[in-house]
């Protein structure tokens, strides 16, 4: 049976960060993925339905951006938010075109992130079911 | 004996002498060690020797024959006397000789001899006598006729005048001058002779001194304009109440003098301006010309440096070294020698010199010719530089290090307050066993297996002292969220300092900008300062708002931290006041308190990195130099006026135009 919740996929080459975060949004209505590679995501979203990915900007191998136009490609209905610890170095300009609707700094504040992602799920309409 | 060089005589006579006739030779030999005889036999010998030296005497033999008298006439007025000896017995031949222009005969019989000697002597004594008239006589002909030559030939223009100032006579060259023959100037009046420029007041005052036998100074005349002519005019006295004009023409001279003096003045002109100090030294170094700017450079006055040794301007121990004692003692070349020399008023000047030895024609050293210029601007900007570079290395340290740190606290961050969060939950359910132990503890008939289970949780929970546990474990974990947070702020100072702006700038209300972070820091204030806010209207500046929020929280906190201090020693009210207004093209912004002031030691190191007048774990030191770099990035200045216990007011300068980015204040 495939779950009826949301589904927020968070992408961060650290594990710590994605236990940290699995940890923090324990209670909140969504299911929480993890993956810990561009790669991984990717292949998870082949897999299954996911409402919001959540990625960092600085990973092994690819960056959240380029990550994030892969997103826009190939699954364009999935929302978009980039976690930082350098909002500044990314130009506006790349956000607007990829569609990356808010920008998180890193460290986060926990309630503000839940907010944030409350705020997305509830205004996007949930993905199409497959698979 | 004859006095005088040695006595010549020569003497012509046949080859094989006669036995009766003793020889002239030997006779002559009583003329004493200083007569030289040469014998010669005929015309032509004889014509020989006399071309080859000067002779005083000849003495011509009869026994020659029919050459003999005709020797004698050949020798008739042209030099030395000529003695005849006869050799008959009849004066025949003697009356001849005589005739012929002999000047003394004698018979040349035995007992002659002596008579020979005697004549001789006579003759060479007489002709001695008569030539040095002759010289004597030569000699003063040349001398009257020397003067003449050179007044005809000299370039100088004499004239005679007379007491009238008639010429009398005049030469070649005075004739020249006046454009007439020397005939026609004798007898004209000089006035008319000569243009009127020689009638001047100057010429009159020479020739009247030199009537009153007095050395006048010459006096200089010109005549016409392009060329001028220039003439130099002496008089002297020639006795008779006549005077001898001398009139020399100096042109030339006068050029050449002008030029002269024209290129020296020019040359004074080059050196007196030019940029670079110039130094003359004599061999032991001390000063022989100063150029305005060495004045400047080494704050001598005007022309004081004369005389003075140049290694007065150097501290004793570096007077060994200084490459000037090099040229001055080897005669050896500098470029780009650096040396740092104190002027009178303490200060201390940074050199660059460049000095040769300064050598005459001959080679000889008069000394050294120094060059120098004052560095201190270039050795500020190298001082910048490597600031910079320092700071740049420093940001790129930085920046490795937050990127490290950033991503363990996160979810080292997170992490804690998550465990928070959960300690709350459990802090319920300890409510509820604590509910439950107190239900238990009053309900005299619960069951047997439940109380004991009670006592036994009860002696678990004072064991361990669960409820200080719990307690405790919620401040550790607040008290280390807070640490935390510290770590964030310093994290974002290293962020905010290494930062490589890549967005770009907006439009922004500084008023606002520094108004809201003045507000943020009015609540850790408000018990001990007193705020005064001077906002003037501002035009909007286009900058990073952030950058600029983190400089004014960093200049007000420092402000608060320094109110601290004094208060706590001096106690009094602290007050601290911004005021914003527009100079000079752009927006100041002033944070002004009234705390414990930046000793003058340490000002000019306070934006220096990592330096913090701060206590350990107060300051990280990197508050001021990052501000100063952020404002720097924006174009503009920031800058401290302080004392110690005095307060200190900083301002920051915003240009409004960002392509200026130089404060001209």
């Amino acid at each position: 049976m495939s779950d009826a919740r949301a589904a927020v996929l968070f992408v961060d080459d650290e594990p710590r960060i994605l236990s940290a975060l699995r940890r923090s949004l324990r209670r909140e209505h969504y299911e929480v993925l993890t993956a810990e590679s561009p790669a991984r995501a990717l292949a998870l979203l082949a897999q299954r339905r996911v409402d919001l990915i959540v990625s960092d900007q600085k990973m092994r191998g690819a960056s959240g951006l380029d990550l994030l136009q892969e997103v826009v490609r190939r699954h364009p209905s999935v929302g978009r938010i980039l976690l930082t610890g350098w909002p500044e170095e990314i130009p506006a300009e790349q956000l607007r075109k990829l569609g990356v609707r808010v920008l998180v700094p890193k460290p986060w504040d926990d309630a503000a992130l839940k907010e944030v992602i409350r705020a997305h799920l509830s205004a996007v309409p949930p993905a199409p079911r497959h698979g | 004996m004859v006095s005088g060089p040695a006595v010549r005589v020569l003497v012509v006579e046949p080859r094989e002498s006669d036995p009766r006739h003793p020889g002239t030779a030997a006779a002559l030999a009583r003329l004493g060690p200083e007569a030289r005889s040469e014998t010669v036999h005929d015309a032509a010998a004889l014509r020989a020797s006399l071309s080859r030296q000067p002779h005083d005497l000849v003495v011509v033999d009869q026994a020659l024959g029919e050459d003999a008298l005709r020797i004698v006439e050949a020798l008739r007025d042209t030099g030395p006397p000529v003695v005849f000896v006869c050799r008959e017995s009849d004066d025949t031949a003697a009356l001849e000789a005589f005739r012929r222009g002999a000047a003394d005969c004698i018979t040349g019989s035995a007992h002659d001899g002596q008579v020979l000697a005697v004549v001789a002597l006579e003759q060479i004594q007489r002709w001695r006598a008569a030539r040095e008239r002759g010289e004597t006589q030569r000699r003063l002909r040349w001398l009257e006729q020397l003067p003449e030559a050179v007044v005809e030939a000299i370039p100088t223009a004499l004239a005679v005048l007379d007491a009238q100032r008639t010429i009398v006579t005049a030469n070649p060259a005075f004739a020249r001058l006046a454009g007439a023959s020397q005939q026609e100037l004798r007898g004209k009046p000089l006035a008319t002779a000569l243009p009127a420029p020689f009638a001047g007041a100057g010429v009159e005052r020479a020739l009247r001194a030199a009537e009153r036998g007095e050395r006048g100074r010459p006096c200089l005349v010109r005549v016409g304009d392009v060329p001028a002519c220039a003439y130099d005019v002496r008089a002297a006295p020639i006795g008779e109440g006549r005077l001898l004009l001398l009139v020399s023409e100096v042109t030339e001279i006068e050029d050449l003098l002008q030029q002269f003096g024209a290129l020296r003045r020019y040359h004074e002109h080059v050196i007196q301006n030019m940029n670079s100090a110039l130094l003359a030294l004599d061999p032991e170094g001390r000063v022989t010309y100063a150029n305005p700017t060495a004045e400047a450079v080494l704050g001598a006055e005007a022309g004081s440096m004369e005389g003075q040794s140049i290694f007065s301007w150097f501290p004793e121990r570096e007077r060994q070294d200084l490459v000037v004692r090099r040229t001055l003692d080897a005669g050896a070349r500098f470029r780009g020698a650096e040396a740092v020399a104190v002027r009178p008023d303490g200060r201390r000047v940074p050199i660059g010199i460049s000095c040769a030895p300064l050598v005459d024609e001959r080679g000889e050293r008069l000394g050294a010719v120094v060059i120098f210029q004052d560095l201190s601007e270039i050795k500020q900007l190298q001082r910048q530089v490597l600031q910079t570079e320092k700071l740049a290395s420093i940001g790129q340290l930085a920046a490795g290090v937050a990127h490290e740190i950033n991503n363990p606290m996160g979810f080292i961050h997170a992490n804690l307050y998550q465990v928070c969060e959960y300690l709350g939950d459990l802090g319920r359910v300890w409510e509820r066993i604590e509910a439950l132990r107190k239900a238990v503890a009053v309900s005299p008939r619960a069951p047997s297996r439940l109380r004991a289970a009670a006592a036994e949780l009860d002696v678990m929970i004072e064991e361990v002292d669960a409820s200080y546990l719990l307690d405790d474990m919620g401040k550790a974990l607040r008290e280390s969220l807070e640490g935390s947070e510290r770590i964030r702020h310093i994290v974002q100072d290293l962020r905010a300092f290494s930062h490589q702006d890549t967005a770009e700038r907006t439009l922004s209300d500084v008023n606002k900008a520094l108004d809201s972070t003045a507000n943020i820091v009015w609540t850790m204030m408000k018990h001990s300062v007193v705020l005064t806010k001077q906002y003037e209207e501002l035009p909007p500046v286009r900058c990073y708002p952030m950058q600029l929020k983190q400089v004014f929280m960093n200049l007000l906190v420092n402000a608060y931290q320094a109110i601290e201090e004094r208060v706590a020693s001096d106690g009094g009210r602290g007050e601290i006041r911004l005021r914003t207004h527009c100079r000079d093209g752009g927006v100041a912004i002033e944070v002004s308190d009234n705390g414990s002031g930046i000793d003058p030691s340490v000002q000019d190191r306070i934006f220096d990195p990592f330096f913090t007048t701060k206590e350990v774990g107060v300051g990280t030191g990197l508050g001021l130099s990052t501000s100063y770099q952020l404002v720097k990035r924006h174009g503009g200045s920031l800058r401290v006026r302080s004392g110690r216990n005095r307060g200190a007011t900083f301002e920051v300068w915003l240009p409004l135009d960002e392509t200026k980015s130089e404060d001209p204040a």
